[in-house]
């Protein structure tokens, strides 16, 4: 259906050089977009781009983490209609052990990266009229499970800034929700064993999710068909709520 | 590497079970305090006493504390 084509918008996806974001850029492209992917590694965003349908794609090796990049990123001659918010980090620290490094490791990436590179988005007029901002959080944010106090905090954090993007962004017809996913059997969480030592999949009635899950939520995020939803948080978790 | 202090380490991750219990060869996962919280601290430790990540499987493959001793002492020097 046309409602859910992303034809003629520009998208930008960060962490789209594996896992979920690498997916979510290649529907993306399916669906239309011209995509912009940022990931640390050149020759993986490569990889992507050859599985990505062919379209005026942009490939953005940088480290979110470093300012220099991010202001090169905000002040490029790029406008998104959509910004897909992916890039971010796991950790499984249990409470007594965090200290300010890991404290930094984990904000600096899941909230800090985001809210500086968003805030230059809005103050270099980088979004276009009804774009639509997309942060990808974590079930997690809203539970208990043991060892991810860090990680829950981060994207919780997250939650509430796309809460109040959305506030302040209405006025300009731009949309900022997050979306709220469980685990998702990726390259890096397939091998992510610590994973399993705090989760295991027998919980989840639907079993873990795929990329693909994930990437149609976010399609309908970054379409028109979305265009009445904003400020809200979307859960994508299997029903592994359902018992919490 | 001194495995007692590694072993004293250990044994602070557990709030519940007596220090005396553990011994080099004491099978750690059948002790009733043994959880996947247990296990998170125990990689936190490694991590920040030895500057060593271990992962969930090596911590699954491991019987004694000795196991894990000589993983450590293998991956520090390596």
């Amino acid at each position: 259906m046309k409602v859910f084509s992303l034809e003629g918008k520009k998208i930008l996806i960060t962490g789209a050089s594996s896992g979920i974001g690498a997916k979510i850029a290649i529907m993306a492209a399916e669906f239309g977009a011209c995509v912009t992917l940022t990931g640390r590694s050149m020759e993986k965003l490569n990889i992507v781009r050859n599985h990505m349908k062919a379209n005026e794609h942009d490939l953005f090796p940088m480290d979110l983490t470093n300012e220099e990049s991010i202001l090169q990123l905000s002040s490029s001659g790029h406008k998104f209609d959509g910004v897909v918010y992916n890039a971010g980090v796991i950790d499984y620290t249990p409470v007594k052990f965090i200290n300010q490094a890991k404290f930094n490791k984990i904000f600096d990436i899941n909230f800090t990266a985001i809210v500086l590179l968003n805030g230059l988005f809005i103050k270099n007029k980088r979004l276009n009229k009804n774009a639509s901002l997309v942060f990808v959080s974590s079930v997690s944010s809203q539970l208990g499970v043991q060892g991810t106090a860090l990680y829950a905090a981060s994207k919780a954090a997250l939650n509430a800034y796309a809460r109040i993007t959305a506030s302040e962004l209405a006025i300009q017809g731009i949309r900022s929700n997050s979306i709220s996913p469980g685990i998702v059997k990726t390259g890096t969480h397939i091998g992510d064993d610590v994973t399993n030592l705090a989760v295991h999949e027998s919980k989840y009635p639907l079993g873990y999710g795929t990329p693909e899950d994930i990437g149609h939520l976010v399609i309908y995020m970054l379409s028109n068909a979305s265009r009445w939803m904003t400020g809200t948080d979307i859960k994508i978790d299997g029903g592994y709520s359902l018992h919490s | 590497m001194d495995i007692n202090k590694f072993i004293e380490k250990f044994s602070q991750q557990f709030d519940e079970t007596d220090a005396d219990v553990f011994t080099p060869e004491i099978v750690f996962k059948e002790l009733e305090e043994w959880s996947s919280l247990t296990a998170l601290s125990v990689i936190a430790m490694i991590d920040d006493e030895y500057g060593v990540m271990i992962s969930g499987k090596e911590i699954e493959g491991a019987e004694h504390i000795t196991d894990l001793f000589e993983l450590v002492v293998h991956k520090k020097n390596n």
